[in-house]
């Protein structure tokens, strides 16, 4: 869980669908798209502003998350892939590097697929999205709130720090809607499209994707399969960090992706 | 006033360390099926038959059954089976399917094709309740909890529409899609059989199901909290000008009578310790997943701050008015005032209550018709 930090990223509203987002920019750079994991919306924190020191970074929260409307009328995943195409034309960006953790993984990993020449280069945190039998992501739907923490982070001592302070209901209401969202877009097939990993040959970017060393949620070979299925894809891993990777260890996730953009995006603008 | 006999045939046989929590968190969803017994299964179905035959001889106005997956605490997945069992078997009693829960189901025309059968086996006795299913269902089944209510509702508008349409008529929704709707056979009652659908005070239903003028049916919970779920009903019935009949609002409780009120309590405790503390032993995950509710309805739950049932001591149970336990005398005159204060013109008593063995349901089952039935029919006829 990160602590916010006071500064120039405050949230702002873009009309979507039959409602509006709520979403940061800040920074200054190649625009980047940030698609914030399950848990993680309405935060700018220290991951998101060490990021913003090298690129114009813009960090929606899904619609269901944070400060976005629920737009009901979006059902699945595909419905998100056009979600943020519209997304894109309307904030009149035409090539952005897109960084994705967890669900926001598979969504970029989606977007990718679905159209390539938008994007410049492609992160995947900790993704989800393969349909991977034997190798099922964590059911955390049916975890506690506690379960949930201890299987998100590595640091016990972090684990024991979140847990120390009990949530109000506010916390608790929004945390159901949250997971309630993930429940429409991910619930049945689990968090994943069966039909994604035969498609990864379409991302034509280069790719990085990070896996956390000490990951409860989702199997390593996720990961794996991600790096293996995408053309031009490294795999490189986060240790000493739980699932939550950027909610848990900013600073080394940060940079992680910011030195693979400056290395293998920069040049190709 | 109707008093319906109501089963939920669990499975009374648990390991001798089930008290353990780490290792059996609940007995649903992931209480393992090797626990499960054959031999003792088809005992146990028999018996509980039985017992649903007794109650339709002894004069019950209805029986009752239900529908649970993958759990011990209720071993029918299939309720329509049971109506089924008992059909040919039973001549006076309504059945009751408590009902059959839609949302799980692939396949919204299967359900409305065998309680149209129901209706023929049962030469109209059938009553068809509708329920969403339990969160730990949604998990069973792999339905997602966020689509719950509205395939609930589509489901019920087509079976609803499939036995009251000539058909074939084409149904194409958000979630089903059929070319062509003609169920053989349409339904014995008409336009169909009564519709009973259980409330937990979700202010839509209650409006929607005085809309429809269906029988409105409590679920385990405080006296004080079921009088705010049958006034919420009687009020939303009232917004559209619809004065609810008694026999449109059924409490139900489990109910236990010893020869007196001292030896009830004594026999009854550890029987509703099980069903609260073993049967209903679940995480708030288990029951409400996330888009199971909507966000202000959890707001509610959470204001309600209610313990879960294994938190309820056996005294706070039966203070509470989660159970009803005492001699003839206390059971029919707390009935009686039960009625005066909440409107209720049914009862679904459950009389087989956790772990109780046969005798004992017998006892309780015979007590009940013998003792309390009659002096609320008598009631009756004296006020009619």
């Amino acid at each position: 869980m990160t602590d916010v930090v006071e500064g120039p990223a405050v949230a702002r509203e873009l009309a979507a669908g039959s409602g509006s987002i709520s979403y940061f920019r800040s920074g200054s750079g190649h625009p980047l798209l940030f698609l914030h994991a399950a848990g993680g919306a309405g935060v700018w924190g220290p991951f998101h502003e060490r990021l913003s020191g090298s690129a114009d970074v813009i960090a929606p929260d899904h619609p269901g998350w944070g400060g976005s409307d629920d737009l009901p009328e979006l059902r699945g995943v595909d419905d998100l892939v056009y979600h943020y195409l519209d997304v894109l034309d309307r904030l009149e960006l035409d090539r952005v590097d897109l960084v994705g953790a967890s669900f926001g993984g598979w969504l970029a990993a989606e977007l990718a697929v679905h159209s390539p020449e938008r994007f410049r280069s492609l992160v995947l945190l900790g993704p989800v999205g393969l349909r991977i039998p034997g190798h099922l992501v964590a059911d955390l739907f049916l975890m506690t709130p506690p379960q949930l923490v201890a299987a998100l982070y590595h640091d016990p001592a972090l684990v024991e720090r979140i847990l120390s302070v009990a949530p109000g209901t506010d916390q608790i209401v929004a945390t159901y809607r949250e997971l309630g969202s993930l429940a429409r877009f991910g619930w049945r097939p689990f968090l994943n499209n069966p039909r994604l990993e035969s498609r990864l040959h379409r991302i034509s970017m280069p790719a990085r994707v990070i896996a956390a060393g000490e990951d409860r949620i989702v199997p390593r070979v996720h990961c794996e399969r991600y790096a293996a299925g995408i053309p031009d894809a490294e795999l490189v891993v986060v240790d000493d960090c739980g699932h939550a990777l950027y909610g848990e260890r900013p600073d080394a996730v940060a940079e992680a992706v910011v030195t693979f953009l400056s290395e293998r995006a920069g040049g190709r603008s | 006033m109707k008093f319906n006999f109501f089963h939920l045939m669990p499975y009374p046989y648990l390991p001798d360390d089930f008290d353990d929590l780490e290792k059996y968190p609940s007995m649903s969803l992931n209480y393992s099926n090797a626990n499960f017994d054959p031999a003792r299964g088809v005992q146990l179905y028999h018996r509980y038959l039985d017992e649903l035959e007794h109650a339709d001889a002894v004069g019950f106005d209805g029986i009752v059954v239900n529908e649970h997956h993958q759990s011990g605490y209720g071993m029918m997945p299939s309720p329509n089976i049971m109506a089924a069992a008992l059909a040919r078997r039973t001549s006076n009693s309504s059945i009751l399917v408590l009902g059959n829960a839609i949302p799980i189901r692939g396949n919204p025309l299967r359900v409305a094709e065998e309680v149209a059968m129901l209706d023929h086996l049962t030469n109209g006795r059938l009553v068809s309740g509708f329920v969403r299913g339990i969160g730990w269902e949604h998990f069973a089944h792999s339905v997602s909890p966020a689509e719950s209510r509205s395939r609930f509702n589509e489901a019920f508008d087509l079976i609803r529409k499939a036995w009251t349409t000539p058909g074939p008529f084409q149904w194409v929704g958000e979630h089903y899609e059929y070319r062509y709707v003609n169920v053989w056979p349409r339904p014995l009652q008409s336009p169909h059989p009564p519709i009973a659908v259980p409330g937990a005070g979700s202010p839509e239903t209650m409006r929607w199901v005085a809309e429809n003028r269906f029988l409105y049916v409590s679920v385990y919970a405080p006296t004080a909290v079921v009088k705010t779920w049958f006034d919420g009903y009687r009020g939303a019935a009232a917004d559209i000008g619809y004065e609810v009949e008694r026999e449109k609002i059924a409490l139900a409780v489990p109910v236990f009578i010893g020869e007196d009120e001292r030896s009830a309590h004594e026999e009854a405790r550890r029987h509703v310790e099980w069903l609260f503390h073993k049967g209903l032993r679940q995480s708030a995950e288990m029951v409400f997943p996330p888009g199971y509710m909507s966000p202000p309805a959890l707001r509610g739950l959470l204001k309600a701050n209610l313990k879960p049932y294994p938190e309820l001591s056996y005294s706070e149970l039966v203070e509470q008015g989660y159970v009803i336990v005492g001699g003839p005398e206390s059971v029919r005159n707390r009935i009686g005032e039960l009625r005066d204060e909440l409107g209720f013109g049914q009862m679904m008593t459950m009389l087989a209550i956790g772990d109780m063995p046969a005798e004992l349901v017998r006892r309780n089952t015979d007590l009940f018709a013998n003792e309390v039935v009659p002096h609320f029919r008598t009631a009756l006829a004296t006020a009619g």
